[in-house]
């Protein structure tokens, strides 16, 4: 009996507690972020696009939340969109590509709420229709200037045995390499060097994992004289990581600044996804919007979103550069203006025979115009 | 006072199968965790946030009455892996491994989803009992090394969580049909083979609730009736006993671990197989070497509902609502990982009261309990009128 | 007014809907063995718990040299030098018996427990009243005789003087209560008051100056022990006259029904077999005792007789049936009936119902049920009959909780069941370890009836008095071997104790057959 007053007493007091609290609105927010089946702090996606809302939010004292997905599936997706607009959330950040499908919904679903999608364009799920309406915004990066500053840096420091693993043979990750391998001969060429002087061992590894099998492929490279891998697909970069650290050899990291995953990282091939969400959020409130509504745009040195870290996260004083032996900012700040006035203009894409995507090493020299470089696929 | 003491047996009769003294006590005691789980996630909440906590308690609280249907639909793996925990746990069995089995069950209904190719609406039905012979092989595996080799079955499903989340992830990669390298996770399942929804507007809530429901009425049913069901409780609370009156201890062992192992993975084929809110799409698995938290929520559920079929869909449901719920919380500015904590606070703590509440009336009762022990002998003579021949 | 230590005067203690104590008067001279009589359930541990603490009387008060005073916990009732022997010890299992001792007023310095002075004051105690004990062995290690003298210590060692044992024989062999029963009349000499809770008359007889009768919560009375008989008090504490000694007619032994053949089976606690190559026939129509000391290996050839355990050697014929590879259910249903020697560990399931436990050994039978599913009816029917037939007594009848029941109701529960299954042997193992004797002499007027019914019986007993009376045929163990086939009739509790002890063996089948 007693514990049965104890219960409902306990209760009441709850209750009666919440009965007090007034409901009140002021916790709507205006822009919301929805994060993908990742943490806030994936050093990834996530983190990267919302570190660009917090960063133009707080400036501008605009409310700002993120949301966490109850599931990770379209309709959860969906359902955490939903939640963010009742919430009052004008506009909504997507990060990656796992929101095609649910944009493709709540664009028709939420005329009147601005959408920015990062890496991807709302499709149907069955990618019978593509249609990018007005009120979102399709950010995508161009990879290929990204890589191309990760080949000229390597060559420029003065290596010379340059590898690249990429995972699967889409285009994201092709761009990174083309871009990389245009970047090497360009930097071969302004120091003279020889034809075929700087040598490449390009590979992709079919997968975006952490495996044995990718370990013990980037071992064997840096065994045969490799002296950089890029790293370019994912959980990769932890085989290649692992490998590099073994071997007392280097890796350029992809994406984000994975300087601290691994002493042996020297640069990252980066997409400035900070740089790119503060850009449309600025557009959005300077009246910007019909830069970006209803089509994709490109990320790239132009609009500075690409590039290398110039700047070491969590330490201001902190140089960038110091895992380079010669290169430096103001090498890094030269080739920056190239791409970014378009007198260098990296090729994103080439006929490619296989299926998959996969090219040969004649594909690669041909249609890229190497000289300096010489192309080993593996 | 002989006939007062048969007419209490007959009402007593009357309701021992809904409301016996234990499973009603067993409710209270689940009240009352609930309540001090609730105050323990209001103290964090107002800690996190003062001036917002009551505010967001509220959708804590209530928030999940606005959104039954995915009450319903989230509830629905969790009161599987519940019951797969709950069901092992009435035998003496702790069965751990409810994560592993529910994701292999996930996996064979995702075989059956891609690679085999039937009508409409027979598909997705044989997918659920794919699902199903899934998880009753990783029941199976620690229930017949229990049995023949005495190994801990908490030793073995423990492992057989990580080994089945690793092969699984390992044969979703190798299949190029259901994998999609370049997004990291599975294709979309054709609409053949997802459960059907009950159409709630908003709400990916399917009949795979129904069907949950129905199971668990079945195994109170199979506990509470059946000779199976007595013997798994007989070996549960004394598995001496259960051997001395002849039970066959090793085949219950295996048998119970088979069943329990199917319903962690109808959990897993019930949470793969429901259908998507949006055309063409449907639930992914994404292999990335994670262990499916559905199978540990699964032991607070279990715990919760004191391993009571009945007990657990309804703590499977207050556990899903608190957690719809709380995602509602972020409308008054509570961040994610802080409702999460909060969540955790409320479920765990309730558990863990759950567990004290034994543990406590244990303690009571090795304190005080010749009073009970000397209540019952004393009420011999008063209550009977059998005096010494 | 007389010198007394304690008085408890017109105690009253409720439970909800029931009085434990009725106005009960208890007074405990200094230098006495008083005993507290009466059967299970009479109230005697509710008394002892108000005296010690643990409850709060109602009514009544209690006074230590004539003072009134108030105990509301046991650190009260230590305070005033009353200490008590619980029946189920309140020792921490993996702590040494030293750290028991000394547990919750342990000796220190700056926190630091001072571990030496302790052990010299326990060792000095344990040679002073010769309560043999290892203060550094563990107490999951160390045996039940040895955990009691551990908990005597724990009240010497915080200088008692009034000392409660609350039932403290019901866990020792003989001999170790014939060693507690001196200690105990020590402890009186040497000016200690003694509480003595019991339900066995010889050991009143033995020890006691005074012994206090209740009976149903209800005070009976108090007499002098040197004035009294065993009769008289079994009549104040029954309420009814008590037989002794076991009415029963000459066995007619018929066929066999039991042939063990070099049963051998193997030890778990050391590398020597615990039983070792037994030999013998039961017959229809009578009891064989199976008597010897504890821990002789009887136990073990139970466990494989009865198929709880697999032997190493040797064949058991039932009715002439091999059932050496036969599992329980097969043995059962073969006509072998069990009451184990442990009803908690195997017997019951506490937390099932009576009704749930009646069917315990027969609940798949088609009478019980149907595809699998339990005729609920047809159970409650057949337990009802059970508790009237066989005078099961609880709270509630069939659905009664059997946790909740008393230790002699429990064990007719299981009687019940065994002897209404149908059998041809009945194996009973302490048939009446902890029971009273309104339930001891209830319990050997069945087996004698199942003996009468032309079945094998089968006894397995420590106790000297029942081996005596009960059985037709006596087989001694020792050690695991047979060593002894004595008649009752012809024989005598000494001999029966030289046999036990190893002193004596003989071939079997040397002296008397039986019957």
């Amino acid at each position: 009996m007693k514990k049965v007053l104890l219960i409902a007493l306990s209760l009441i007091l709850v209750l009666s507690m919440v009965g007090c609290g007034q409901k009140s609105d002021d916790g709507t927010y205006e822009i919301a972020l929805i994060t993908d089946k990742g943490n806030i702090d994936d050093k990834s996606f996530n983190q990267g696009a919302w570190e660009g809302v917090k960063a133009y939010a707080e400036e501008h004292k605009i409310s700002h939340t993120y949301i966490k997905p109850e599931e990770a599936s379209d309709a959860g997706y969906l359902a955490a969109i939903d939640l963010a607009v009742t919430g009052g959330a004008k506009i909504v950040v997507t990060p990656g590509f796992l929101f095609e499908v649910p944009i493709y919904e709540a664009q028709t679903k939420y005329p009147d709420v601005k959408f920015i999608l990062l890496d991807g364009a709302p499709h149907t799920a069955d990618y019978s229709t593509f249609e990018t309406k007005e009120n979102v915004a399709s950010v995508m990066y161009s990879e290929e200037q990204s890589g191309y500053l990760a080949g000229y840096a390597a060559v420029k420091d003065g290596l010379t045995d340059l590898g690249f693993m990429g995972g699967m043979a889409v285009p994201a990750v092709q761009a990174f390499g083309y871009g990389y391998l245009q970047g090497a001969e360009a930097a071969a060429a302004e120091l003279g060097l020889a034809d075929g002087a700087i040598k490449v061992t390009y590979h992709y590894t079919g997968n975006f994992e952490e495996n044995d099998t990718n370990k013990a492929t980037a071992r064997t490279m840096y065994q045969e004289g490799v002296q950089v891998i890029f790293a370019c697909g994912g959980s990769v970069g932890k085989s290649v990581m692992s490998a590099a650290s073994e071997a007392g050899a280097k890796v350029i990291g992809v994406d984000v600044d994975q300087r601290y995953d691994s002493e042996t990282v020297i640069t990252s091939a980066t997409k400035g996804l900070s740089a790119s969400v503060v850009q449309v959020l600025d557009a959005i409130y300077n009246d910007g919007w019909a830069t970006y509504s209803g089509k994709t745009t490109y990320f790239n040195a132009a609009n500075n979103g690409v590039g290398l870290p110039t700047a070491v996260i969590g330490d201001a004083n902190g140089n960038a550069f110091d895992r380079f032996s010669t290169f430096d900012k103001a090498a890094y700040d030269a080739v920056f203006a190239k791409l970014a006035d378009g007198s260098v203009a990296p090729i994103r894409t080439i006929t490619v025979a296989d299926a998959s995507g996969v090219a040969t090493a004649d594909e690669l020299t041909s249609a890229l115009n190497l000289v300096k470089v010489a192309v080993t696929t593996r | 006072m002989q006939d007062n003491k048969k007419s209490s047996q007959k009402s007593g009769f009357d309701f021992r199968s809904i409301t016996k003294t234990k499973g009603f006590s067993a409710f209270t005691a689940a009240l009352l965790a609930i309540a001090l789980g609730l105050i323990f996630g209001l103290i964090v909440m107002t800690l996190a946030n003062p001036s917002k906590a009551m505010a967001g308690f509220r959708y804590v609280l209530v928030g999940g009455f606005s959104r039954f249907g995915d009450v319903l639909y989230f509830a629905t793996p969790i009161l599987m892996t519940g019951l797969a925990v709950g069901f092992a746990f009435k035998m003496g069995l702790f069965n751990i491994g409810a994560s592993g089995q529910y994701t292999m069950g996930m996996f064979f209904a995702l075989y059956v989803g891609f690679m085999v190719e039937l009508p409409a609406g027979l598909h997705w039905i044989v997918a659920i009992l794919a699902g199903m012979i899934g998880g009753m092989i990783w029941g199976f595996i620690p229930g017949i090394f229990k049995a023949l080799l005495n190994v801990n079955e908490v030793i073995t499903s423990i492992m057989f969580n990580y080994i089945g989340m690793y092969l699984v992830d390992m044969w979703v990669q190798g299949n190029a049909t259901m994998y999609i390298a370049s997004k990291s996770r599975t294709n979309y399942l054709p609409s053949t083979v997802q459960i059907p929804s009950l159409g709630v507007q908003g709400s990916n809530v399917n009949l795979g609730i129904i069907f949950a429901i129905l199971i668990a009425v079945t195994l109170f049913i199979v506990l509470q009736k059946t000779t199976f069901g007595y013997e798994l409780k007989a070996t549960g609370y004394n598995k001496y006993a259960a051997d001395y009156a002849g039970m066959k201890g090793k085949r219950n062992v295996v048998v119970t671990m088979i069943i329990a192992g199917g319903l962690a993975g109808l959990g897993g084929a019930f949470a793969i197989l429901a259908p998507s809110a949006i055309a063409g799409s449907s639930m992914t698995y994404e292999p990335i070497n994670i262990i499916a938290a559905n199978g540990f929520n699964g032991i607070a559920v279990a715990l919760l509902g004191s391993s009571n079929p009945i007990g657990i869909i309804f703590s499977a449901i207050f556990i899903s609502h608190i957690q719809r719920g709380g995602s509602l919380a972020n409308l008054v500015g509570f961040k994610p990982e802080i409702i999460d904590v909060v969540i955790a606070v409320i479920i765990y703590f309730s558990a863990f009261a759950m567990i004290m509440n034994s543990a406590l009336a244990k303690f009571v009762k090795s304190k005080f309990g010749k009073k009970v022990e000397m209540a019952n002998a004393n009420a011999e003579p008063t209550t009977t009128n059998k005096e010494a021949k | 007014m007389e010198n007394y230590i304690v008085e408890m005067l017109n105690i009253t203690k409720e439970f909800p809907g029931i009085i434990a104590n009725d106005n009960i008067t208890l007074n405990l001279k200094k230098g006495e063995v008083h005993a507290l009589l009466g059967e299970n359930g009479a109230g005697k541990s509710t008394l002892m718990s108000v005296l010690f603490g643990l409850y709060q009387a109602e009514k009544g008060e209690i006074r230590k040299n004539g003072e009134v005073v108030k105990i509301n916990n046991p650190n009260d009732a230590n305070a005033l030098g009353i200490g008590m022997v619980h029946q189920h010890f309140k020792l921490v299992e993996i702590f040494t018996v030293l750290e028991n001792i000394i547990l919750g007023v342990e000796p220190n310095k700056m926190g630091f427990i001072e571990k030496k002075e302790a052990k010299k004051k326990v060792i000095e105690l344990s040679e002073k009243y010769g309560l043999a004990i290892n203060p550094d062995a563990l107490i999951e290690n160390i045996s039940v005789g040895m955990q009691q003298r551990v908990e005597i210590l724990k009240m010497l060692y915080r200088e008692n003087e009034i000392l409660i044992f609350d039932e403290p024989t019901a866990v020792l062999t003989p001999q170790e209560i014939k060693e507690l029963l001196k200690i105990m009349r020590g402890f009186a000499e040497e000016g200690k008051s003694i509480l003595f809770i019991t339900h066995k008359l010889n050991e009143i007889m033995e020890v006691a100056d005074r012994c206090t009768v209740l009976r149903k919560g209800k005070y009976i009375g108090t007499v002098d022990v040197k004035t009294t008989t065993k009769e008289e008090l079994s009549r104040m504490m029954v309420g009814r006259d008590i037989s002794f000694s076991v009415d029963k007619e000459i066995s007619k032994p018929g066929e066999v029904v039991l042939s063990v053949n070099n049963i051998t089976v193997a030890s778990k606690l050391h590398k020597n077999n615990a039983v070792k190559g037994v030999t013998f026939d039961v017959r229809a129509g009578e009891i064989v005792c199976l008597a010897g000391i504890e821990g002789n290996g009887q136990t073990e050839f139970v466990a494989a007789l009865t198929g709880l355990e697999k032997m190493t050697e040797g064949s058991i014929r039932l009715c002439g049936k091999d059932i050496t590879k036969s599992s329980i259910r097969e043995r059962s249903i073969s006509g072998m009936s069990h009451i184990p020697e442990d009803r908690h560990k195997h017997g019951l399931v506490l937390e099932y119902s009576l009704e749930e436990n009646m069917v315990l050994q027969r609940y798949w039978e088609s009478k019980f049920q149907n595809k699998g599913f339990i005729k609920f009816d047809a159970v409650r029917e057949y337990s009802e009959g059970l508790i009237k037939q066989f005078d099961v007594r609880s709270g509630q009848g069939p659905i009664t909780v059997v946790r909740s029941m008393s230790g002699g109701n429990q064990q007719k529960a299981i009687i019940a069941r065994e002897i209404d299954k149908k059998h041809e042997l009945l194996v009973a193992v302490q048939p009446t370890r902890g029971l009273d004797v309104g339930a001891i002499e209830y319990i050997h007027k069945q087996l004698v009836a199942t003996r009468d019914a032309g079945k094998g019986v089968l006894l397995v007993s420590l106790e000297l008095e029942e081996v005596m009376n009960v059985s037709d045929r006596i087989l001694v163990m020792y050690e695991g071997e047979i060593v002894g086939e004595l008649d009752p009739k012809t024989t005598t509790v000494q001999e029966l104790g030289l046999y036990m002890s190893g002193a004596k063996r003989n071939t079997v089948k040397e002296t008397n057959h039986a019957g």
